[in-house]
């Protein structure tokens, strides 16, 4: 119990002292790599994920100029999952279409071969 | 004391948050509850933890941290980030579950569509083999000829069903040839050119001679031809090389053009 209020009453301090939160510069890092990968493997604005993505690192980088460090490490690591989910839908995405053009031409395969 | 502590929490972070917390706390609770469902449902799919255990176990684990965070009052930004992060974790392995599972099937698939290959090659080559009398050859244009356009073989009408796009048993030694063609030159790329005669619809005409051609790309690909040396394009009743006055020369411009590229895979500029 009393482990459970003083962990509350160091709630209610570290409330106070926001401003005493590490620059998150190793996450903005991150997202930034994830985003660019995400990219890379071709996600693009047709994603809802890549966008809010986007849009939260900018968030992210602007609550870095106004020292808001915690607003920006949040910001920064929802972003970066954020790319990350739409990397890995792009990726399946293409597996999916990779299937299906297998499938085609299997299915190809064996019309001809019926017809001989 | 039990209930002295919840208590004394509501009346502060009333006090503190001048009531905006209870929608907060709402909101929190609801985030935290769909990551807890996501989180179960991945946990107890065996094959999202064979192809994602990583993402499955920090899922866990930012739950765990929301799920910690939502016995403080005050915290529920924090709970709900957590919550986020946990739900963005589930979602992930998801996805990389469905992917890997893609990719084993394509690997299957990709054997079986090998072994399919080889068994048409084989077909194609006997039944090339049993045609003692080679009558249908000399009714096959397959005339190659250095144009300005580069080398182009002339698959002509005979080797199509009439006004369809099927490509005859007759068309199997050519086509044979010419994948044997670019088997020994690996780097040459071609453009599978269709035309028409002049009757009949524009449009449909145009439909047919790209559909003609792109049965010739099939069949190419499907005999191991990379996808990626073939280009095709159907011109409908542009560019005859007759007249259309003659059924022979409407004849004549029924057909399908490969136009082959140089050595180093440069094909002249399509029409």
């Amino acid at each position: 119990m009393i482990n459970r209020f003083s962990c509350a009453a160091m709630v209610v301090l570290s409330l106070t002292g926001c401003a005493s939160d590490p620059a998150p510069t190793e996450q903005l890092r991150l997202t930034e790599q994830a985003l660019a990968q995400a990219k890379a493997v071709g996600a693009d604005e047709q994603i809802a994920e890549l966008a809010m993505a986007e849009a939260k690192l900018l968030q992210a980088q602007s609550a870095m100029q106004r020292d808001a460090f915690k607003e920006a490490r949040v910001l920064a690591e929802q972003a970066e999952l954020d790319a990350r989910l739409a990397e890995a839908r792009v990726l399946t995405q293409k597996s999916q279409d990779q299937l299906n053009e297998l499938n085609n031409r299997i299915n190809r395969l064996r019309k001809q071969l019926g017809e001989l | 004391m039990n209930a002295r502590i919840p208590l004394l929490g509501g009346l502060l972070s009333a006090l503190l948050l001048s009531g905006c917390a209870g929608s907060q706390q709402q909101s929190s609770n609801e985030a935290l509850e769909a990551a807890r469902s996501s989180f179960q449902a991945v946990k107890e799919n065996s094959d999202v933890l064979r192809s994602a255990p990583k993402d499955v176990i920090r899922a866990g684990e930012s739950l765990a941290r929301a799920d910690r965070l939502s016995s403080y009052w005050g915290s529920t930004d924090d709970v709900s980030h957590y919550a986020y992060l946990s739900q963005r974790y589930s979602e992930i392995a998801g996805q990389n579950s469905a992917l890997n599972l893609n990719q084993e099937r394509a690997a299957k698939l990709e054997l079986e569509r090998q072994r399919l290959q080889l068994a048409l090659r084989e077909a194609k080559l006997l039944s090339v083999q049993e045609q003692s009398n080679w009558l249908e050859e000399q009714m096959v244009s397959l005339a190659t000829s250095e144009t300005e356009r580069g080398l182009v073989m002339t698959l002509g009408d005979v080797l199509f069903d009439a006004g369809q796009a099927n490509l005859k048993a007759s068309a199997n030694r050519t086509v044979l040839k010419l994948v044997q063609f670019l088997q020994l030159n690996p780097r040459r790329v071609v453009r599978i050119e269709g035309y028409t005669d002049s009757r009949g619809d524009k449009l449909e005409n145009l439909e047919l001679s790209r559909a003609r051609a792109q049965t010739v790309a099939d069949v190419l690909i499907d005999l191991g031809i990379d996808s990626k040396r073939i280009e095709v394009q159907g011109h409908g009743e542009s560019f005859p090389v007759a007249e259309n006055a003659s059924a022979m020369g409407r004849a004549q411009n029924r057909r399908v053009e490969i136009v082959f590229s140089d050595e180093q895979g440069r094909l002249g500029l399509a029409r």
